[in-house]
């Protein structure tokens, strides 16, 4: 008799794809210049809207003032903090009587003001969406308590590994003057000279129509959009000052590559950060640049995570990946691993960033990258929020309409020499650097015997100072 | 009332016990298989406990046709995306595939249940241990706070207590595990008439009973499955511990047990913690954080568990100028508002319409559709609760938040745990 388990024996093949495109949308402009994308997602019933204060108008935090880092990030956690028409109690109750959220949050090259609510409650929740957008009220006494919140969070910062890890990195890799050294919702040394006037500054100098696109997806039927718009949008004034810029370049490198060991004596695990300044959203080879991270450090079976977790057992797991803004955000490999194996952890790590560029990509490696990354396409846009997310990368990022369409043609036709060329440009191990959350033990010395930079050892003795280099240990 | 289509399905049963449900809808070419397993922390023995994670991470490991990690590069290059946890009650095995990847991910999935003691062997138990320990020492050792959890659970329900120990379980217990033990571990739990398979998606439904008849038909039930057996629930006993941690703010964690996920009270508790303290506009954010300014952030939860009693939980962080007693005085009384006073109409009506935004949205995820129906099925046998859901929870009343409130969270039957940071010492020694 034959084994009623042989049906297992043959892996089945695929069947035939249905098709899918990436829902259609359509443009267009109100009188006041407002920018307003539509895309019906049939189904969807909770709607996503969303005000996007767009990158080449200097939108996101990379164009405030060193001074004032922190200031964006600040003002649009105070953007829900009251209006001119109703206190923040008043406003957030509003908002949930309709299921509805409303939400601003600032990025690098953006400021989002976002709305989730069902269907039938647009109409009434569209002039809300306006409301907390063009007229906050950043009264003092909640800015002052939002602000002391941030300073209050960079202690837990300085607390916790992971996060402590991901505070140190980008002020490792990039020069002191640059933007992108600094975190996002800035250091203490700004946030503490924060005040309303900043926020209320900050805001006048973002809001214009003209450097704004309203996205509205979901399921649009019978919705009489162009009314509900003109209605909360149409009113908004046009202004003719010029966008605010960025000082200097906010992705200048730092002069040198370093490691930075933040001491825990007797931790049981290191976090590692290893990178260096990465690439612009905007460039030619951006489909070789993912298929080649998919394989180097994205996908579970990629190089590193096979490696470091499967091979060795030192991790949970390892990522490698690039922050993709309009300028070169940072390329890290990111792990925790057991604190013992934190030296052998780093040099896998290198070696396999300097393999990246000089060894073979076999076709098994090539063909599951690329069919990872066409194959999930439509599973990141079940909802309409998830569309507005990829609609606002287009908007955010300066990206051409068709760039969605071409995502999976594109990355099909990535060869091997492409992911080649793509590791030789964006991965360089000579120039990574290297920043240890852990017990340093006896890591600095033989990280420094092993030429990877100039070693430094920080102690977080109380918030004041953690960033200042301490004396090297020998 | 906002055009969410009811989630339809249908129901089968192997004749190897595996309970099947499928359940169509076109919106995008994508399916999601999602299949669970009746085994989760709950049901190991003393001494022998983190096996249902264990086997979370043996599930990746191979089996009879299938390589060591390849279940993930296959799944991943044919452009799926998938993962697996365990929880007190179960544990839980999905992916999500372009619908034309059906089989693979069937085949993949009977393949581990049939065949995965194949590649069972002590390397991959070595492996998979220090993996795991990994995992401690990154999600709980090595975490601010990250103790709690441990710590909250062993307090609100007592030694003995199938609840008493997380899904994690013992690094000693893990270390001592041997291959045997693992082996009859796998074979008592993960067969088809423990299990509940559901494909929901962009799947025509005869065409997907068939495949799933033709990969998991052949396999052997357990005719022997054990019932698990409901403990014999005893009063809580007052619990508080303070423990000193490299945390940066003072935090107090408390814990009550309270009545069981899928009765109704448990969903009247739901509708009171969205009050409490469900976003911005719930009492413990508006009092503690922007009136009184004590607290840094603030949150109360309930963790669905079915056998016999779950836990309402929540935590405050104090601000560096108030302290941890300030804030759980401030929590006591809100509480204590709660079980006494009845929340008024505005509240109500706020919550509701919170939940029913947040039932469209996870409902419009074909995973989370998935998840739900194997989650009703293994629990209740009543699939058709997914679709009942959002009508119990605007069926909530003022009254039954107060009762409820009042039954749970009466004098003296809390666990309470402050951290408080250790950095003094050390400040002293800079």
């Amino acid at each position: 008799m034959t084994d009623p388990l042989a049906v297992l024996d043959t892996r089945p093949a695929p069947g035939q794809p249905r098709h899918y495109d990436f829902p259609g949308f359509e443009r267009g402009t109100l009188e006041n210049g407002l920018t307003v994308i539509r895309c019906h997602v049939p189904g969807r019933p909770l709607l996503q809207a969303q005000l996007i204060v767009r990158g080449d108008a200097g939108g996101g935090a990379t164009s405030e003032a060193p001074a004032q880092a922190g200031a964006t990030a600040l003002m649009s956690r105070a953007m829900s903090e009251g209006t001119t028409e109703r206190d923040a109690v008043a406003f957030v109750e509003a908002t949930e009587r309709l299921g509805a959220e409303i939400k601003a949050a600032a990025g690098w090259d953006s400021l989002t003001v976002s709305l989730e609510v069902p269907r039938s409650h647009l109409a009434a929740s569209l002039p809300l969406l306006a409301e907390m957008a063009l007229q906050p009220s950043f009264p003092e006494r909640e800015v002052e308590r939002l602000r002391q919140q941030r300073l209050n969070d960079l202690q837990q910062v300085l607390a916790d590994p992971a996060r402590r890890a991901d505070h140190a990195f980008p002020a490792t890799v990039y020069a002191p003057q640059a933007a992108y050294a600094r975190p996002l919702a800035g250091a203490e040394v700004t946030v503490s000279e924060l005040d309303r006037t900043s926020l209320v500054d900050r805001h006048t100098a973002l809001m214009r129509p003209q450097a704004t696109t309203l996205l509205v997806c979901g399921d649009l039927t019978e919705l009489s959009l162009d009314e509900l718009i003109a209605r909360s949008f149409g009113g908004w004034a046009a202004k003719s000052e010029e966008a605010p810029l960025a000082e200097g370049a906010p992705d200048a490198p730092a002069a040198a590559r370093r490691v930075v060991i933040v001491d825990r004596p007797g931790a049981p695990q290191s976090e590692i950060r290893v990178g260096h300044v990465g690439t612009p959203r905007r460039i030619d080879d951006f489909h070789a640049l993912s298929v080649m991270n998919a394989l180097l450090g994205g996908l579970f079976n990629s190089r590193l995570n096979m490696l470091l977790r499967e091979e060795r057992g030192y991790t949970y797991g390892v990522h490698s990946g690039f922050e993709l803004r309009r300028s070169a955000g940072p390329f890290a490999v990111r792990c925790a691993v057991q604190a013992d194996a934190t030296v052998p952890a780093v040099e896998d790590i290198m070696s396999e960033l300097e393999r990246i560029g000089t060894a073979p990509v076999t076709d098994a490696e090539l063909d599951a990258a690329r069919d990872y990354l066409i194959g999930v396409f439509p599973l990141r846009f079940e909802t309409a929020t998830q569309v507005a997310g990829a609609l606002a990368g287009l908007v955010v990022q300066g990206l051409p309409d068709d760039e969605l369409d071409r995502y999976r043609p594109a990355v099909a036709a990535v060869t091997e020499d492409d992911v080649r060329a793509a590791a030789v440009a964006h991965i360089r191990p000579h120039d990574a650097a290297i920043v240890i959350v852990g017990d340093a033990g006896d890591c600095a010395a033989r990280l420094r015997d092993a030429g990877y930079g100039q070693v430094e050892i920080m102690r977080d003795d109380g918030v004041e100072g953690a960033d200042q280099p301490g004396p090297e240990a020998a | 009332m906002n055009g969410a289509a009811r989630v339809r399905f249908s129901q089968h049963t192997l004749s190897n016990g595996l309970r099947v449900i499928i359940a169509p809808d076109r919106v995008a070419p994508v399916v999601a298989i999602n299949l669970w397993y009746d085994v989760g922390s709950k049901h190991e023995q003393p001494g022998k406990t983190g096996f249902a994670h264990l086997f979370e991470h043996f599930m990746f490991q191979g089996s009879r046709h299938v390589a060591k990690a390849e279940h993930l590069s296959i799944v991943q290059g044919a452009g799926g995306v998938l993962n697996a946890t365990t929880y007190f009650d179960r544990t839980n095995y999905f992916e999500t595939l372009p619908s034309h990847q059906l089989d693979l991910g069937l085949w993949l999935e009977a393949d581990r249940m049939a065949t995965l003691l194949d590649a069972m062997s002590q390397e991959n138990l070595d492996n998979q241990r220090d993996v795991v320990k990994n995992e401690k020492r990154q999600s709980y050792d090595n975490r601010p706070y990250g103790s709690f959890y441990e710590k909250l659970m062993a307090a609100v329900f007592p030694v003995g207590h199938p609840y008493h120990h997380t899904p994690i379980g013992s690094m000693a217990d893990l270390d001592a595990a041997t291959l045997e033990d693992v082996v009859a571990f796998f074979r008592t739990y993960y067969v088809p008439n423990n299990a509940v398979l559901t494909i929901a998606g962009d799947v025509d439904e005869a065409p997907a009973i068939e495949a799933v008849e033709r990969y998991f038909g052949p396999i052997e039930p357990n005719p022997e499955l054990p019932t698990f057996r409901r403990p014999h629930e005893t009063s809580l006993e007052p619990h508080r511990e303070v423990v000193t941690d490299e945390v940066p703010l003072e935090r107090v964690y408390v814990g009550y047990r309270c009545p069981a996920f899928g009765t109704r009270e448990f969903e009247a508790l739901e509708v009171a913690t969205q009050i409490l303290a469900g976003g911005r506009g719930s009492r413990l954010h508006k009092r503690l954080v922007r009136e009184e300014q004590v607290a840094q952030d603030v949150a109360f939860f309930v963790l669905p568990l079915v056998a016999g009693a779950s836990i309402a939980a929540g935590w405050v962080t104090a601000r560096p100028d108030s302290d941890a007693a300030t804030v759980e005085a401030m929590l006591d009384e809100e509480l204590a508002r709660l079980a006494h006073e009845p929340v008024t109409d505005d509240e109500l009506a706020r919550a509701h319409a919170l939940i029913e935004s947040a039932e469209l949205s996870a409902l419009s995820h074909m995973d989370e559709v998935s998840d739900r129906l194997s989650m009703y099925t293994t629990y209740f046998d009543r699939p058709e609760l997914i679709n009942e859901q959002l009508g119990r929870y605007l069926a909530v009343d003022v009254e039954a938040v107060r009762d409820v409130c009042a039954a749970a969270f009466g004098e003296g039957q809390r666990a309470t745990i402050t951290y408080v940071p250790a950095s003094d010492e050390s400040e002293a020694a800079a």
